[in-house]
């Protein structure tokens, strides 16, 4: 079994996930479908928290050394056809489900498998293991899809407002007695009380802090989560919820352009500071419009403002260490 | 100002006490990513149109239903820094659109707060966030910001904020239209009265705890929140908050009531308006689109929504805010109020 510290957790994690990274799974819009392949190797190992606790996880990894959580975001466009590998390195069953779109049943220990699918509807898609739900998924197994529309690279939906870039927060949040538990394969006992939170598998490293500004370990400063964009770089952000917590996603600096709640278009377009996510597979599209921060006087234009989940328990780590939760920045450059 | 005392008490709080003594019961400790040593001037200020000033009290109590009482902290009206108790929630701040408003907190050498005017959107320095400007401590702070988009806020410090802000470090702020109280933004509907539910819950044993608890990584249980009280702008919702002045109301027929509704707690709510109809009309600051009719709706920390009731029917209409926990979705607790038509 791998032990993956914090330390280093970015060279795995980070590098296959960059959206828009080169590789056949890539945001540019093409006339005609394709076939997309990719591999996933499932794998388990612990993930050392701040408090020097190591917690056990599984996650959809680019290698078989490596444990991803989540694992990578995929970009695809509607029409095209999914093949991807499975190849399950545990001595227990996965699995591989969109809802509503594919299941690939169980995958024993051991066994190699491919799913081929096809995604026609645009919009914003969590990937999961689905045994013993919400077990596995919790355990790690989970990540992201967005399907463009055909042809488009800035709408969410033909006809939704435009953005020019586009993130994924996956937030997670863990309770490491569960974890421990499912790790020997035992049913826990205790009600779910999460001690750890995190932000596309990263929590946040506040100044001074081990790690901080390392956009590896802290998700303050992971390119994956933190924005970036100068006035009218409008941010579309799929939001999901791997966790069982009901979160308040709250952004500083603008409101949010809320497009999607768990994946109904919205039948008006809200502007909104803070948004219920709910728990358990929740999900929102919003776009943080990038404005002038509308009640700055003078004026900004540049400046950094956090991203927090009001939710405030889950700014905190370990049952204190505020700011070490999911959390991001937001940067006007 | 910022003497280089205080600053190497500060900077050995973080080296000496890290990991340690972050918790229960101890004094007015150093605290761990404080951040009051970046402490400098706000180099934005202009000329305000209006000036709220604030200091800190940290040891005021609320009495609840059944007699027992917890430990407020909050914002008193003035710059006096500390002081015995004040009012909970904190003193409203209300302003008119456009202007140019100034928050001047006063915070002593004792510990470190911000105000964070949540849903204002100032400029980096303004927004009182600690880990991005400062906490402020033994010195008072000017936060400059221009709201915009007339609604319902609330400001509230941002400092452990976790903890501050359940400790009750927050008050509502309104942003009228330039016509003023009565209506709602410009072009909008007008309101004859209005009603303030700032729903919040309180967990007693985290009200035990101080200013820095947590922060240099000791277990205080500041990751599950276990209320006890369930409140109403200040006033406990057992059965106080169905008749506090404020928050239930007496109304006519013909009369439109606008209730600003405030998730204030960190679980997620359901309030039910006992079988009334009411029109949102603006969410977190910003007008919606079309208006949309509900007789409850769902909230979660944070949100605010401005609901305007124009009842047809008289009688006594029980509101009902359903607090629930954020994982398994049961009802921890409730807390009542409610409009009477006559
Ligand atoms: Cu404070
Ligand atoms: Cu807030």
């Amino acid at each position: 079994m791998k032990r993956r510290d914090f330390l280093r957790i970015g060279s795995a994690g980070l590098a296959g996930s960059l959206l828009g990274a080169t590789g056949l799974l890539s945001w540019t819009p093409r006339a005609n479908a394709a076939t997309l392949e990719r591999t996933f190797h499932v794998t388990e190992g612990f993930i050392t928290q701040i408090d020097g606790t190591d917690v056990y996880f599984r996650g959809y990894s680019a290698s078989p050394t490596g444990l991803d959580v989540p694992g990578e975001a995929l970009i695809v466009q509607a029409g095209d056809t999914l093949r991807l590998t499975i190849v399950n390195t545990l001595n227990v069953a996965t699995s591989f489900v969109i809802d509503g779109v594919v299941d690939s049943g169980p995958i024993g220990p051991g066994e190699t498998r491919t799913v081929t699918f096809t995604v026609d509807q645009p919009g914003s898609y969590l990937y999961h293991d689905n045994l013993n739900a919400p077990h596995n998924r919790l355990l790690g197994l989970h990540g992201g899809l967005a399907v463009m529309p055909a042809g488009s690279s800035n709408e969410l939906y033909p006809g939704s407002p435009t953005f020019v870039q586009q993130y994924f927060w996956l937030f997670h949040d863990i309770d490491p007695a569960w974890h421990d538990r499912l790790r020997r394969g035992l049913a826990p006992n205790t009600a779910y009380t999460p001690r750890y939170f995190t932000l596309n598998g990263l929590s946040g490293r506040p100044p001074g802090a081990p790690g901080s500004g390392d956009p590896s370990i802290d998700s303050m400063h992971d390119p994956r989560s933190a924005l970036h964009g100068s006035i009218g770089d409008r941010a579309l952000i799929r939001i999901m919820n791997a966790g069982l917590a009901a979160q308040s996603v709250h952004c500083h600096g603008n409101h949010m352009e809320w497009l999607t709640e768990n994946g109904v278009i919205r039948p008006d377009v809200w502007e909104k500071d803070c948004l219920y996510l709910d728990g358990d597979k929740g999900a929102l599209d919003v776009i943080y419009p990038f404005e002038v921060p509308p009640d700055s006087w003078p004026p900004a234009r540049t400046g950094e403002y956090p991203m927090h989940l009001h939710s405030e328990m889950s700014q905190t780590a370990a049952g204190g260490y505020y700011m070490f939760g999911a959390i991001t920045d937001i940067f006007f450059e | 100002m910022f003497d280089i005392e205080k600053r190497n008490r500060r900077m050995m709080g973080m080296g000496g006490r890290g990991g340690g003594m972050g918790g229960r019961g101890g004094g007015m400790g150093g605290g761990c990513y404080i951040y009051d040593e970046n402490q400098r001037a706000n180099d934005t200020l202009v000329t305000p149109d209006v000036t709220f000033r604030r200091g800190i009290y940290m040891n005021g109590s609320m009495t609840m239903d059944d007699g027992n009482t917890v430990t407020i902290w909050g914002f008193t009206d003035g710059g006096g820094g500390m002081s015995m108790g004040g009012p909970f929630p904190s003193p409203a701040m209300r302003v008119t659109q456009g202007q140019i408003v100034h928050t001047q907190l006063t915070v002593p050498m004792c510990c470190a707060h911000t105000i964070h005017h949540h849903g204002i959107e100032p400029g980096w320095e303004s927004d009182g966030v600690g880990h991005i400007s400062w906490d402020v401590s033994g010195t008072t702070y000017t936060y400059q910001w221009r709201p915009m988009h007339p609604g319902t806020y609330f400001y509230h410090c941002h400092t452990n904020t976790v903890l501050h802000a359940e400790m009750g470090m927050y008050g509502a702020l309104i942003v009228d239209p330039p016509e003023g109280p009565g209506t709602l933004y410009s072009g909008g509907p007008t309101y004859d009265m209005e009603a303030f539910w700032v729903v919040d819950e309180i967990d007693s044993f985290w009200h035990t705890l101080n200013w820095t608890a947590g922060t240099c990584g000791s277990d205080v249980g500041l990751n599950d929140l276990n209320p006890d009280y369930f409140i109403i702008t200040g006033v406990d919702g057992a059965q106080s908050a169905m008749n506090a002045p404020g928050i239930a109301t007496t109304m006519q027929v013909g009369q439109k009531l606008l209730a600003r509704y405030i998730c204030a707690g960190y679980h997620p709510q359901r309030i039910h308006f006992g079988g009334l109809t009411g029109t949102i009309h603006i969410s977190d600051g910003r007008v919606l689109p079309r208006p949309v009719q509900v007789t409850e709706l769902r909230a979660h920390s944070g949100e605010r929504y401005d609901v305007i009731f124009e009842p047809d029917t008289p009688g006594e209409y029980i509101i009902t805010c359903e607090i629930r926990h954020w994982v398994s979705g049961e009802v921890l607790g409730t807390a009542r109020t409610r409009i009477t038509v006559t």
